[in-house]
């Protein structure tokens, strides 16, 4: 019996080939991709023919859960240039101001916003609390804010006054007399409309009146009653020219 | 984990240079790629979503004798409405339509007869249009004959994109065709998808006036007695 000679060979593979190749996908990925935005709840928007992209800066988005719940987030303008007065952050600081004095003033209640809180809430992409909570809701870790805006309805989550019903942007009607003593009803939803608006920000301000300036998203089972609030509400502030987000229409559909 | 390999060759010659092969070891490398890349395709978005601009009328008092200046002849009202599944997923859109004003003939408590029809969202079969995008076409004839020819002009190359985008402005605002007024009242329980399908339409049979209502007593009624008469299975 001839003995059978094993030979001994080396395993290594040559990876040099196969790293190239996932550092170009890398590198594709990287150049091709924009990051998701978080978002409180994720909905499916319905399909369009209509081929005009979502503008990247200058817009108010706002998004309604299926429940009726109102979020709102802000981006402001993206020229690097003016980053410093008219930036997304910047402007969030603005705005969150704006709408915590006209709040104030309308009300005659305190909302309690420091300015870490406000320097909190420029960090944030989107918001959507009743500016009453806003500053126990700001007060909380991030984690513990998502806990809170992702809770369903079966596993509540307290967290010391804010309560389930406190998610979202509230339309409850606020009553006030105006410098010449006409009584007049307005809703937080409008008056944080109006304070973008009305921002220092020219760019989003023009946008606005171009109707690209604020965008509606809602998934496509969300029944109008629900949705109607929100264009009722623009309507009221005549801001009748806005964009919905929908998804590229496929062959299936 | 880089591997200096000296060959070691059983006849090793004086003064010979050291032949050295160098293989430097890939393989965390590519791991920590994979691991990037994974990274990058779940959390990016590669499609940006698309917008569909609405101009709602003003809530002014003005518009509402506006709107009824519309000749009837013009108008086509859509009423959109849903039906859910148990689950309260969207089982189905449908849409019920009437041109002019609404007719309604009543007999005491009992509705007699009215002008309300029924279809649903349906795309085209090959060329032919189905569904309420029929209807719609059948209306806007003249304008999509048109644009449809200032189409193939661009498709020849004749026009450049700009000249056809301006073109088919023209002839959708122009006054020359039978344009159709659409007023689409979505009931409250009519989902999101359904608003949008009926915007979409819109675009697709180049209609350029056209508006979101409110559903009257009259609407409610209709599509009310629709329904009693037409059971679904």
């Amino acid at each position: 019996m001839g003995k059978v000679k094993i030979k001994r060979k080396s395993t290594l593979i040559d990876m040099t080939a196969m790293s190239d190749v996932t550092v170009l996908l890398l590198t594709f990925f990287m150049l091709t991709s924009t990051f998701l935005q978080k978002e409180p709840v994720t909905v499916i928007t319905p399909s369009s023919v209509s081929e005009i992209k979502v503008p990247t800066a200058n817009v108010a988005q706002v998004l309604v859960s299926p429940q009726g719940q109102v979020f709102m987030s802000l981006l402001g303008d993206a020229d690097p240039d003016n980053a410093e007065n008219w930036g997304s952050e910047a402007l969030r600081k603005e705005v969150l101001k704006t709408a915590a004095a006209d709040y104030e003033a309308k009300t005659g209640k305190k909302t309690g916003i420091t300015p870490m809180d406000i320097e909190k809430f420029a960090k944030n992409a989107s918001f959507g609390v009743p500016l009453e909570k806003m500053h126990e809701f700001l007060m909380l870790e991030t984690s513990k804010q998502d806990e809170f805006l992702s809770q369903t309805l079966d596993k509540p989550v307290m967290m010391g006054n804010l309560k389930p019903k406190d998610i979202g942007i509230p339309f409850k009607e606020i009553t006030y007399t105006d410098a010449d003593g006409n009584k007049l009803t307005t809703n937080e939803f409008q008056i944080w409309m109006r304070a973008i608006y009305n921002s220092s920000n020219t760019n989003i301000h023009d946008a606005i009146q171009k109707g690209e300036g604020i965008a509606v998203k809602s998934d496509r089972g969300t029944k109008f009653e629900t949705i109607h609030q929100v264009l009722d509400n623009l309507q009221t502030i005549k801001m009748n020219k806005f964009s919905v987000m929908t998804a590229l229409k496929t062959e299936a559909d | 984990m880089a591997q200096i390999e000296q060959s070691s060759g059983g006849k090793k010659k004086k003064g010979a240079q050291k032949k050295m092969s160098i293989h430097v070891d890939f393989t965390p490398m590519v791991d920590m790629n994979m691991l990037l890349i994974t990274f990058f395709m779940l959390c990016t978005t590669m499609i940006k979503s698309q917008t569909l601009s609405i101009a709602l009328p003003t809530n002014e008092k003005l518009d509402q004798t506006e709107l009824q200046k519309a000749k009837e002849s013009e108008a086509i009202t859509l009423i959109l409405d849903t039906d859910y599944d148990d689950n309260g997923n969207v089982k189905g859109n449908t849409v019920y339509y009437y041109t002019g004003k609404p007719v309604l003939e009543t007999q005491g408590e009992q509705v007699v007869s009215s002008n309300l029809e029924a279809t649903e969202f349906i795309g085209n079969d090959g060329v032919t249009q189905q569904g309420i995008r029929k209807i719609l076409h059948d209306r806007n004839r003249g304008v999509l004959a048109d644009v449809e020819k200032k189409k193939q002009e661009w498709r020849d190359k004749k026009i450049t994109e700009q000249q056809f985008q301006e073109a088919a402005k023209k002839i959708r605002n122009s006054d020359e065709y039978d344009r159709p007024v659409v007023i689409i009242k979505p009931l409250p329980n009519a989902s999101w998808e359904s608003v949008i399908s009926a915007l979409d339409e819109m675009q697709i049979n180049q209609i350029s006036r056209y508006q979101l209502g409110n559903l009257t007593e009259v609407d409610e009624a209709m599509v009310g007695d629709y329904k009693a008469k037409h059971p679904k299975n």
